[in-house]
Formats: C-alpha cells, sequence, structure tokens
C-alpha cells in the first residue's frame, strides 16, 4: 500500500540514546584543550604550529586513506568520529617544540595509517595509535633532537633550572632536584614535551572526562597510585619519592588520555583493576629498570594483553551460581 | 514508607523518556464501526474460530476457542454481524486469521454467570475461560500461571512500568486502584498465599501513595531504573530473591503478575466480564494528542491515531508497545490485541536511524546489562559464525531489553545479534 511509505521498520530499540562516538570523541577533544592551551603558552607559537601540523596530517591521512579505499567523500564525511583528532593531538601534545617540523607529520602518519586503519579503523587496533606514534618519534628523533627544552615560564619557587634532562631522569640518576611538588604540578621551570609539563591542565580534563561519564575516574587514579606506591618501595620506602614519582614524566597524560582508550582496555570491571595495576607496577618497575621514561612503553606491553584479558576475565549472568564440583574419592 | 529508600538492582539504566500522556486520564472510545480480532494474542497455538461468517455475535460471546492447554479463549468485543473470517497479514508482517465484526450498534452485551464459590480451582477455571493472559506482553495464558507445580510464597504485582512514554498502567494503578487491590486478593487467594508486594517505580508517586492505605499489602518504591518491570529484575528488587540462571520466578516462590493482568482477573471473577478490552497509550511526538484509551479488541490503530488527532508529517515510525520492547510496524494495517499497551507514533528525531559503526570496546553495554552479559562479546562471535562461543558469554540469558544497544555509542544492533545468536544457538542444539 503507498500510504505506508513513510514507515520505517526496524527492530527494537526504537529509542537511542544521545551518546554517539562522535560526542565522546568531540568531548575528549574539549578535555585535551587546556593542556594544548597550556602548551602553547609555556613554549610559544611553535608548540601551535606543531600541534596543528599534527592534528592536521592525522585527520587528512584518515581521509586519504579512505579515499583510497574506494569511499566517496561525502560518505566519509558523514563518518568521520574525531577519533583522529583526538590522536593527532595526543601525537603533537607528546613532542617537544624543539623536533623538526616534519617528526609531529611523520607520526600522525604513523598513527593513523599503520596503526589504526590497516587494522580495521577506529575500535579494531591493537594498541592505542597515539602511543605507538608517540614511540615512533621518540625512537626516530630522540638521538638528533637530543634533549628536552625548558618552558618559557621559570619555577614559581624561584629556582633556576640550567638543566635540560628531565625532572624524572634527573630523580633516577639520584641528582637531587631542585623543584618543588608545585613546579611538578604547574609544569613551571621544568623541560619536557608541549602537553606533559603542565599536570594541573591535564588533570581538569580528566576529571571533564570523569563528570562527562565518558571515562572511569577509578581507573586513572588506580594507575597513577600503584605506580607511585611500587617506586615508593623500589626507592627504599622513601615516601618523598612518591609525589615526584607520579608528577614527573608523562605518567599523567598516560593515565588520563592514553590508558583509559576504549579500545585497549580491557571490557570487564574486574579485569580493568587488574590491568591498570599491571599497568602502574610495569611503569614503575621498567622506570627503576631502565632509567628512562617509559609510560608509553608500560601502556604499548599491555594494550597487547587486553585480548587476553578480555578472553579469560568474563562476566558472570546475574544469577549466576558456581557449580560444585563432586569429589572423587577413588 | 519513604521514597527515599526505593530499591534498586545493579546495573541497568536510566531512560530519558518522556511520559507525555501521564496526566490524561482514560478515555473510552467510541464504539468503532468494525473490529478484527486475531486469533494469535497469546503464546501458544491460536485459538479455534466456533462463529461462521454471517452469524450475528453479542459482546463478550465466544468466537474462538483454546486450542490446547497452552492458548486462550478469544470473545467478541462488541455487538453485530460476523462480516469474515480469513487470513490476513498484519501491520507485523505476520499471518494471522483475522475474525472480522461490524458493528449493529445494538449493545447487546454477554456475562458470565455468577461464580457459585471463590475455590481456587473455580477461580483459575474463570481466568482461564475469560481468556486472560499476561497483559504486560508476554501473552502468557495466566491460568497456568495460577496453578503452579512447586509451591510459591509471595505474589508480586508488577506495577513498575519502567519503559518510557508508557503511562497505561500508571493511570489504571490511579484510577482503578480499589479494583486492583481486590483483584491481588482473589489471585492470591487463589495461590494461597497471604503475602503481596506490588513494586511501583518512584516516578509515580501517586500510585504508591493510593496503594500504601492497605495495610495487608506491601508497597515497594522502586528506583526509575530500565528493566525495571523484568520479571527477575523485579524479583530481586522487591524480595531480594535472584532467580538462578534457567530458571523460572516460580522456583524462587514468587508469582509475578502485571497490573492489568489482575485487573482483568478481577472483572471475569466479579464483575464476569471475559476480557474484550484493554487500556493503551496512544503516545509520542508525531501524535497530536497524546491519550491513554480503553479499547475493545481488534480497533485499528488508525483509527485510534486519528482519534488522537492524527499523526504529523514528520512521522517516520509507528511502534506497536514501548519503544525499547515494541515492534514497528510494516503497514498500518494493525489491530489491537490483549498484550498491546501502547502505541507509539515516532518523528525523525526521536527515533533513531544512523548506520551502525565499528564497535568501539568503550564496554557500555556490559556496564548497563541488567543480565550482567557481554553483549560486544557475543555479537562479534556471532558474527563471526561461532555460536558456541556466543553461548560461553551468556546468551542464552539475554532478556531482550535492548539497553544494551540504546547505549552503543557506535549505533550496533547488539541486541537483534543476541536474539539471533539464540535462535541459532537453539537450532544448534536440537541438531545434537
Amino acid at each position: 500500500m503507498d500510504n505506508n511509505a513513510f514507515l520505517t521498520y526496524s527492530p527494537s530499540p526504537h529509542i537511542k540514546s544521545h551518546i554517539t562516538t562522535r560526542w565522546i570523541m568531540i568531548r575528549v577533544c574539549i578535555a585535551l584543550l587546556p593542556a594544548c592551551v597550556m602548551g602553547v603558552i609555556y613554549f610559544g607559537l611553535n608548540a601551535l604550529l606543531i600541534l596543528a601540523l599534527a592534528l592536521f596530517s592525522a585527520v587528512a591521512s584518515e581521509f586519504i586513506y579512505l579515499l583510497i579505499a574506494g569511499k566517496k567523500i561525502k560518505e566519509i564525511a558523514a563518518q568521520f568520529d574525531f577519533t583522529s583528532c583526538v590522536t593527532g593531538l595526543l601525537v603533537g601534545l607528546t613532542i617537544g617544540t624543539n623536533y623538526p617540523w616534519y617528526a609531529p607529520i611523520l607520526g600522525s602518519i604513523f598513527a593513523i595509517v599503520v596503526v589504526k586503519m590497516l587494522f580495521g579503523g577506529t575500535g579494531k587496533n591493537l594498541v592505542n595509535p597515539a602511543i605507538a606514534g608517540r614511540i615512533f618519534i621518540f625512537m626516530s628523533f630522540q638521538a638528533v633532537v637530543g634533549e628536552w627544552l625548558l618552558p618559557s615560564i621559570g619555577s614559581v619557587t624561584g629556582n633556576s633550572v640550567t638543566t635540560s634532562a628531565t625532572i624524572l631522569t634527573e630523580l633516577l640518576n639520584g641528582t637531587a632536584s631542585q623543584l618543588s611538588n608545585w613546579d611538578l604540578l604547574l609544569g613551571t621551570g621544568m623541560a619536557g614535551c608541549i602537553g606533559e609539563t603542565c599536570k594541573l591542565a591535564l588533570i581538569a580534563g580528566g576529571i571533564y572526562l570523569a563528570a562527562r561519564k565518558i571515562i572511569n575516574i577509578l581507573y586513572p587514579v588506580l594507575y597513577i597510585g600503584v605506580t607511585g606506591l611500587f617506586s615508593v618501595c623500589l626507592g627504599g620506602f622513601d615516601f618523598s619519592l612518591f609525589l615526584p614519582s607520579i608528577l614527573s614524566g608523562g605518567l599523567i597524560l598516560g593515565a588520563i588520555f592514553m590508558a583509559t582508550d576504549y579500545t585497549t582496555t580491557p571490557d570487564t570491571t574486574l579485569g580493568n583493576i587488574i590491568y591498570f595495576i599491571m599497568l602502574g607496577l610495569i611503569t614503575a618497575g621498567l622506570r627503576f629498570a631502565t632509567k628512562m621514561e617509559v609510560v608509553s612503553f608500560a601502556i604499548l606491553l599491555m594494550n597487547l594483553l587486553v585480548p587476553l584479558f578480555d578472553k579469560f576475565i568474563i562476566t558472570r549472568p546475574f544469577g549466576y551460581k558456581k557449580i560444585k564440583k563432586e569429589k572423587n574419592n577413588g | 514508607m519513604s521514597i527515599l529508600k526505593a530499591r534498586r538492582f545493579p546495573f541497568g539504566s536510566r531512560i530519558h523518556g518522556t511520559k507525555l500522556s501521564r496526566y490524561s486520564p482514560i478515555e473510552t472510545i467510541p464504539s468503532p464501526d468494525f473490529v478484527c480480532i486475531s486469533m494469535s494474542q497469546h503464546i501458544g497455538a491460536p485459538a479455534i474460530p466456533v462463529v461462521a461468517e454471517g452469524d450475528v455475535v453479542k459482546k463478550g460471546q465466544l468466537i474462538a476457542k483454546a486450542a490446547g492447554p497452552v492458548s486462550a479463549n478469544i470473545y467478541a468485543s462488541i455487538p453485530g454481524t460476523v462480516e469474515k473470517i480469513s487470513e490476513i497479514t498484519n501491520g507485523l508482517g505476520q499471518k494471522q486469521t483475522h475474525i472480522r465484526i461490524k458493528n449493529d450498534f445494538t449493545g447487546n452485551e454477554m456475562l458470565f454467570d455468577d461464580l457459585k464459590d471463590r475455590s481456587p480451582s473455580s477461580v483459575v477455571e474463570r481466568v482461564a475461560l475469560a481468556g486472560i493472559v499476561g497483559l504486560g506482553g508476554a501473552g502468557f495464558p495466566t491460568a497456568i500461571k495460577l496453578s503452579p507445580k512447586s509451591p510459591l510464597d509471595i505474589l508480586i504485582i508488577n506495577g513498575a512500568e519502567c519503559e518510557p512514554y508508557l503511562t497505561c498502567d500508571d493511570r489504571l494503578m490511579l484510577e482503578r486502584t480499589e479494583d486492583i487491590y481486590r483483584g491481588m486478593k482473589i489471585i492470591a487467594e487463589a495461590l494461597g498465599l497471604t503475602r503481596i508486594i506490588i513494586g511501583i517505580e518512584k516516578n509515580k508517586p501517586l500510585a504508591i501513595e493510593a496503594f500504601a492505605k492497605y495495610a495487608d499489602i506491601d508497597v515497594v518504591p522502586l528506583r526509575k531504573q530500565y528493566p525495571m518491570g523484568g520479571e527477575k529484575q523485579l524479583i530481586y528488587c522487591t524480595t531480594g530473591r535472584k532467580v538462578p540462571v534457567g530458571k523460572m520466578p516460580f522456583d524462587v516462590g514468587c508469582c509475578v503478575q502485571n497490573v492489568k493482568t489482575v485487573l482483568a482477573c478481577y472483572e471475569a471473577v466479579v464483575l464476569n466480564k471475559p476480557l474484550t478490552e484493554t487500556v493503551l497509550t496512544v503516545s509520542g511526538h508525531g501524535v497530536k494528542e497524546p491519550k491513554n484509551l480503553k479499547v475493545p479488541l481488534g480497533t485499528s490503530f488508525s483509527s485510534l491515531i486519528d482519534y488522537c488527532g492524527g499523526k504529523s508529517d514528520d512521522t517516520v515510525k509507528i511502534v506497536a508497545g514501548g519503544p525499547m520492547m515494541g515492534k514497528a510496524l510494516v503497514s498500518l494495517n494493525q489491530y489491537t490485541r490483549k498484550t498491546d499497551s501502547g502505541i507509539l507514533v515516532l518523528t525523525d528525531k526521536e527515533t533513531n536511524r544512523e548506520k551502525p559503526s565499528n564497535c568501539i570496546n568503550c564496554a557500555r553495554c556490559a556496564q548497563k546489562c541488567p543480565m550482567r552479559l557481554m553483549p560486544m562479546m557475543i555479537e562479534s562471535h556471532f558474527l563471526c559464525g561461532d555460536y558456541s562461543g556466543a553461548e560461553r558469554y551468556g546468551a542464552m540469558n539475554c532478556v531482550e531489553c535492548g539497553l544494551c544497544a540504546h547505549n552503543c555509542p557506535a549505533g550496533r544492533a547488539l541486541v537483534q545479534s543476541i536474539t539471533a545468536a539464540k535462535n541459532k544457538i537453539r537450532e544448534m542444539k536440537k541438531n545434537g
């Protein structure tokens, strides 16, 4: 009958929550904004250029990949879900301003094309694309670039720091730190990459994500807490190590924005708790073993174990009772 | 009794839905020109027509009798002439035998004789005779539920009405409190029970108040949470008992009845009326005036929508039932059945018609699942054809509430895949 043409047939449910992948990813981008702004304030317009290049090349490489794969530009735009924006921003935030201009471009292309798209696009990647991109840049350019740059704003406590090694390396090598914990929190007078210096901005973003129920605040807190406590243990129960070890390096950025990536975390609550505790132990352990910043390597390693978590830690249905095995006496 | 103490169950979710017709009282529609009564309004075998074309029937006259133990009698809902008995394709795309009756507006009505005694067996017999089935949506013959094999100790009345949009149970509880109360007593006596619990979601404070005045029933306010009206969830919230996997409510000594079913039992036993009418909600933003209506069975959906002011131009979907578990219509050739609790006329804004994208493993489905399953894992196993893998993740326990698909940011058809997986697993087990 013609008068029924307006009817759409579909199985239930007929109403849907307003949360979509795009909605989530736009919120994650918003949560990254404070860190980007602080990065630009600390490191100048050069930082803005790096962030823009990383963001643009991430989005462009996704579009070009899909065009080569034979999709129409309208279709790609309609299905664009902002995940590559998050990846691009994270890649940009994890490199320093003294890197050559093509470093963020190469990093974003590697992250999007090799790590994400070749494995099947959003949600199919084995490891977090931003982590892989960061490691790719770190491996390729660290020897050339050498050391991290200091931000333009000096230490709030007035200590002038002449060394340009990151505070974490100093700590691990046993050099006495001249920075207070406030400096570490604000990232003032502390060398590092664009996004990792100002911890306060990252924490603000994390609180926003938790308030929006995009991430569960328990998991990053667990990761950071376990890393801090295990560092204290490894450092001979020196509790003054606790705050510096959690506030230095890329731990906060990694814990809030990278380790909580949906695709590369287990699906169950129990699985997640075990995952983040293991992540904390590995991070602290590797830091003391290698005297290097290893958050991204730890996350990469644990990402690869996620399929095992999902295979062996599964939920039990409501009303499930364990079937007791009868003991055989014979 | 405090509303603050509302009970809840772990997992589940709040759904932002509007109860548009909450304050509109139940209206009785004028007797329709014709009705078209389906023979399959319940679970089990279709009823067998006992009238022939051309017969003159009264309202409340038996027109089809139950075909076997799991089936139900069907009565004429208006007086008139039987025009046609034929198989037609209804709005859900199912081929069913329908009896079409043309109204003669004489108002002739037939009632049962008074019950001689209210003994359990005669009450159950009357409920079976009146053709009463579970009116919450399942359509399982009530008489079978009232003759349990194992001893029970609690009767639970389901007044949760957790589906958005639907308000008919809410209105019934307000307007016919006394009748529902008496119906509960009748059912409790038939089952030999003394403890009656009614669970009502706390977004219906007036209904909670209305039932609080009866001293011999417990009113349990429930948190507004979907799917609170599911049997297992309701039993857990009201009694704290968990129905084990693969077991039925009577295994934990509970009998769950819907408010509407209770009312139908009251009408059959006390007022001697067979089940010929149902109360349903016509709602959605596509309809001009959302209303609660009391309609004869077999009234056409299009006449009901017209009665509520007609549908707007941007209507894209018409649903029989609630928005979460109801079925969309393929044509307007649909007539009210016993189990219908709503007709939703939905506009483009309300429904989601986006294409699904890749699963991002956010685990929102697993966090919300009231049965604590992992829908994304079941779906991915099902799509690979690994049905035993889907079973390992508990596919058979799914209650098909639709929360996973509702909450999926990627818009994946999770509950649909699980339903299909369940069928495949059953097939697989049958074939060994």
